[in-house]
């Protein structure tokens, strides 16, 4: 049975429904991917995206810089070209601007686009000017005119950013040296574009809601290997996995996360990992965009939190279907998304039941009946059901609030 | 019932269970204990969905956490705006033109997560803070024409600068959050954008917090916990209000929806200009910077906010009872400590103070080193600093989950740490006395046994006196905040007195106890019995005295100590409760070793002559 098929059917037993429902799948969901002062979208509202296709420009280091007065662009000049006066559109981002050719008329400024829409763009007639004047927010390309800079400094280097601020008709910038290309992990529809705020995408497709996710935004094939007691040990990330996005079981290990990156895996998948691990990815991360190396984007993401406990068995069903097939890690929010929204899912007794917290976190069973209100350790009163847990024979009375069910 | 609102029975459920679905289980409880009464409310018969869903609520929500960016011209009035947001409930960022680039403070406000923007200056700024004023003033309003969506506040003498906002509409006064105060107060009351001295205060270019509040309710988050309760009147007697139920359970259906089906989608509604809010500066009012905390709360909160509404029915419990009230309230998307007091000949007015802190959450997002310090300050169990951050973080995940065991020891840990922050952030109110009535609430604390709660309470409130210590077990507080009219808010207080406050016992905390064998006796009378202990310094003395019951305890001290008057006899009436009389002759403030283990120790100890149960 498809996703779409199983939502339409779905029933929840009324005694259930005391029992916190865990969706395993959400269509269509709109990610994020935040943009900072000196940053640019690439795209507008409306335009459709690939995976792979160039999304936003980020300044690496951007730094305040003070322009000084820009004249805005008053007169029809045939040709023209160009963002400023004084600037000249070139260097290693040549390719780039030349994609990025016209802007928006002063826009609404609560609609406003980062840059037209390809349909706009085609739409202007030639020699006509096409220039904004100066905003907030503008992409801006300088060089050797900066100012506070020492005379070596200052060179032929171009440096580019955007538009800060203008006080006394002097505008400021957030602009650097360095910049990099974002590319789009996700199929989609861009919703909103807004250069140094972000880039909204409306995925087509559908996506596993994770509870964390680090990294980046990474798109791989996704590889379920065979995991010993739910776990897979780190030795089995070698290169021949380079590419994929690998399920990894129970919970994500600090050696297992070097290592992934160092083969070139492109994410992994797990249900649980630590705010150790997390930190020690995040400066790894601050590390690697402060050394000139480029580097593959790599994303992990855990389906459950912090605490140890093994993949929910539905989830993990579904992997196993989908393997081999390109899927991609979304930090924002945390999301494991598939192209298809016809996804296969596993057949499931409504009565299924997991333990997400407490001392059974992890394990699975039915739903047996209400137990009412129950007295548990610690002399606490709380609301509690009747399970038989999968590997248990005996039924056991767990609070009602450590349980899920699943929801597809 | 009687002529009168009681409050009959209550129940409370995680915010995915529907509301109607609560109260059937409610009534069905009901009528298995009392059919009598179920029949009163006319419930014995019929369709019960049908009956339920026609009753009259009142509906109370937690506002979900919001971001501000505070920006300033100096390091000192950057400290002095964010402390103010900070007791307003927001969650802070913040910079300074003096410490900070325009690129990093640009950042700040440009973020998505971020939803507001405070500018702030001195009424009279010095020329360090005054020099980068125009500077961080064309800041913000280029960043309100890339983000027109963002609120901005424009706070003291920055309020200048309001002609570099391009866009302006006609002048429209601040929504009110919450009426003003009615009967014969002249304070006003929490939450209330009231009148204030300062001119500026209030004015707004576009009406500020209908967007706040529609920005706020699109990204209404479910992972606060969910008070319920109900109260009703015999049907077919016009009703004192026109409420006879209430729920504070948000409306929802279905399953809680997760991260990534609630993050992203709100706004549609991005607004079409920015929203320019004037406000006083940070010393304004009373105590110095309620005045902009009024503002930035009534930007920050939705209209029937359940934390607000917990202030606003302390303030009205204070004048119906009479007495000085002090309320602990522990959530997962923030704590609020607040107090109020009739003051006064006649003591015909109330005086209140609170704070509202989103990081004075029992599980703040991203928690620092110090709230895991915290954590660790209070836990009774062995935790390395990772395991506790990624409980901590697990906890804010599930807030409901793992709530017995070694999860209620955790679980009360947390609270306490957020209680612990919560003093820290009030520090005027360690100059008052202990209040004649102290409350707690939240869900956190009614999970756990009483006597822990009453424990946790003379853990953290640290100042001599006597108080009596009650829980909010209905979590009705909130929802009866909510209720506009202050007269009839009281009218309603004055019915329920009896029956919403859940009675902990009474706590006797003198200072100054020296250390010995024996620090006095204590004798206790009520109308049969009589009992007398030694009171053993350093330790916390629990008599038995249920609920209900009063008695008098007379206290013969060796030494004179502060209660809080400085004497070696003292006569108090005392009232009973489910944790009994707390008799704590610990050290104020309270000195527990640094080590962890000697630490924990004494902690365990403490708890384990409370709480018996904990070894199971």
């Amino acid at each position: 049975m498809t996703a779409r098929a199983r939502l339409a059917a779905t029933e929840i037993p009324a005694e259930l429904a005391r029992v916190v429902g865990r969706r395993v799948l959400v269509f269509s969901p709109t990610i994020r991917y935040r943009l900072a002062p000196g940053d640019r979208a690439l795209v507008a509202p409306g335009d459709m995206v690939e995976p792979g296709t160039p999304i936003a420009e980020r300044t690496l280091e951007a730094e305040f810089v003070e322009i000084g007065p820009i004249d805005r662009p008053t007169e029809i000049k045939p040709g023209a070209r160009g963002e400023a006066s004084g600037t000249v559109a070139g260097g290693s981002l040549a390719r780039l601007w030349a994609n990025v050719q016209a802007e928006h008329e002063e826009p609404h400024p609560g609609s406003r686009p980062a840059i037209a829409s390809m349909a706009d763009r085609k739409q202007a007639p030639p020699g006509v000017e096409r220039r904004r004047p100066p905003m907030p927010g503008k992409w801006w390309v300088g060089g050797g005119d900066r100012r506070g800079k020492p005379a070596r400094a200052k060179g032929d280097q171009r440096i580019a950013g955007t538009l800060l601020y203008q006080v006394n008709g002097r505008w400021n910038a957030a602009a650097g040296e360095r910049h990099e290309i974002v590319e789009s992990a996700v199929a989609g529809i861009v919703r909103e574009a807004r250069n140094a705020v972000e880039v909204r995408i409306e995925v087509a497709g559908s996506a596993v809601p994770g509870a964390i996710a680090a990294g980046e935004p990474s798109r791989g094939y996704l590889d379920v290997p065979r995991l010993t007691d739910g776990d897979l040990w780190a030795s089995a990330l070698d290169v021949g996995r380079a590419g994929a996005v690998v399920v990894a079981g129970t919970r994500l290990s600090a050696q297992a996360i070097s290592r992934a990156r160092a083969m070139s895996i492109r994410g992994l998948i797990a249900c649980s990992v630590g705010e150790g691990e997390l930190r020690d990815l995040e400066a790894s991360r601050q590390r690697q965009r402060a050394s000139l190396a480029p580097s593959v984007s790599f994303g992990l993401i855990a389906l459950d939190g912090h605490g140890r406990r093994p993949l929910a068995t539905p989830i993990l069903a579904l992997l196993a279907a989908m393997a081999g097939r390109e899927v991609a890690i979304v930090t924002d929010p945390p999301l494991l998304v598939f192209d298809d929204s016809d996804v296969p899912l596993p057949e499931l007794p409504p009565d299924w039941i997991r333990a997400r917290s407490g001392p059974h976190a992890g394990r699975e069973g039915r739903w047996i009946k209400s137990a009412g209100l129950y007295r548990f350790r610690g002399g606490i009163h709380l609301e509690a059901a009747v399970v038989r847990f999968a590997d248990y024979t005996d039924t056991t009375v767990v609070p009602v609030t450590d349980l899920e069910r699943f929801i597809f | 019932m009687g002529g009168r609102w009681r409050l009959i029975a209550h129940a409370t459920a995680p915010s995915h269970i529907e509301p109607d679905e609560v109260l059937i289980g409610l009534l069905t409880r009901l009528g298995a204990a009392d059919p009598g009464m179920l029949a009163d409310l006319g419930a014995d018969g019929g369709d019960m969905p049908t009956l339920v869903a026609t009753w009259p609520r009142l509906v109370a929500r937690t506002t979900p956490e919001r971001r501000i960016a505070v920006l300033a011209g100096s390091r000192r009035q950057r400290r002095r705006l964010e402390n103010v947001a900070l007791r307003a409930g927001w969650l802070v960022v913040g910079g300074s033109a003096d410490g900070d680039d325009p690129v990093v403070l640009s950042r700040l406000a440009l973020s998505p997560e971020t939803t507001a923007v405070l500018l702030g200056a001195d009424r009279s700024p010095s020329g360090d803070e005054k020099r980068h004023l125009p500077d961080l003033a064309a800041l913000v309003a280029a960043i309100t024409r890339t983000r027109p969506e963002l609120a901005v506040v424009l706070a003291g003498s920055a309020a200048a600068y309001e002609s570099d906002f391009g866009i302006f509409d006609e002048p429209t006064a601040i929504a009110p959050v919450a009426p003003t105060v009615g009967g014969r107060s002249t304070q006003p009351e929490p939450g209330a954008a009231g009148p204030s001295n300062d001119k500026a205060a209030g004015q707004s270019k576009t009406p500020v917090s209908a967007s706040a509040e529609a920005s706020a309710q699109a990204a209404e988050s479910a992972a606060e916990v969910a008070p319920s309760a109900a109260a009703a009147a015999t049907p077919g007697r016009p009703g004192p209000a026109p409420t006879a139920a209430a729920d504070a359970t948000p409306g929802r259906s279905g399953p809680a929806p997760t991260a990534a089906e609630t993050a992203f989608r709100s706004p549609d509604a991005i607004l079409a200009s920015p929203h320019i809010l004037l406000a006083p500066d940070a010393d304004a009012g009373s105590p110095p910077g309620a005045s902009l905390q009024q503002v930035l709360e009534g930007l920050r909160a939705l209209p029937n906010d359940s934390r607000l509404g917990v202030a606003r029915s302390i303030y009205s419990l204070a004048y119906v009872l009479d007495r000085s009230i002090e309320i602990v309230e522990v959530g997962l998307q923030g704590g609020l400590l607040a107090r109020a007091e009739p003051y006064g000949q006649g003591h015909f007015a109330v005086v209140s103070s609170h704070a509202g802190l989103a990081d004075a959450s029992f599980a703040p997002k991203n928690p620092s080193e110090e709230v895991i310090d915290g954590l660790l300050a209070w836990s009774t169990v062995a935790l390395d600093r990772h395991r506790a951050m990624d409980r901590l973080n697990d906890l804010r995940l599930v807030p409901w989950g793992e709530a017995d065991g070694e999860g209620a020891s955790f679980r009360l840990a947390a609270a306490k740490a957020a209680f612990g922050r919560l003093i820290e952030a009030t520090p005027e109110l360690a100059d008052h006395p202990l209040p004649e009535l102290l409350v707690a609430a939240g869900g956190i604390f009614t999970a756990l046994p009483p006597s822990l709660v009453a424990l946790a309470l003379a853990d953290l409130v640290r100042r001599p006196g006597v108080s009596h210590l009650a829980l909010d077990e209905a979590r009705i507080l909130g929802p009866l905040g909510a209720i506009e009219d202050e007269t009839e808010r009281r009218r309603l207080m004055a019915n329920l007195a009896d029956d919403i406050l859940m009675p902990l016992g009474s706590l006797i905390l003198p200072a100054g106890v020296r250390p010995g064998r024996s620090a006095g006796h204590l004798r206790i009378r009520d109308a049969t019995t009589m009992s007398e202990i030694e009171l053993h310094p350093g330790a916390v003395q629990v008599i038995d005295l249920p609920p209900g019951r009063t008695g008098r305890a007379d206290l013969e001290f060796r030494d004179a100590v502060r209660l809080p008057k400085r004497a070696h006899h003292f006569s108090i009436e005392v009232g009973g409760g489910l944790g009994g009389l707390l008799v704590d002759l610990r050290d104020i403030p309270m000195r527990i070793s640094d080590r962890p283990d000697s630490r924990r120790a004494a902690l365990e100890a403490w708890q384990r002559g409370m709480w018996p149960e904990s070894d199971e």
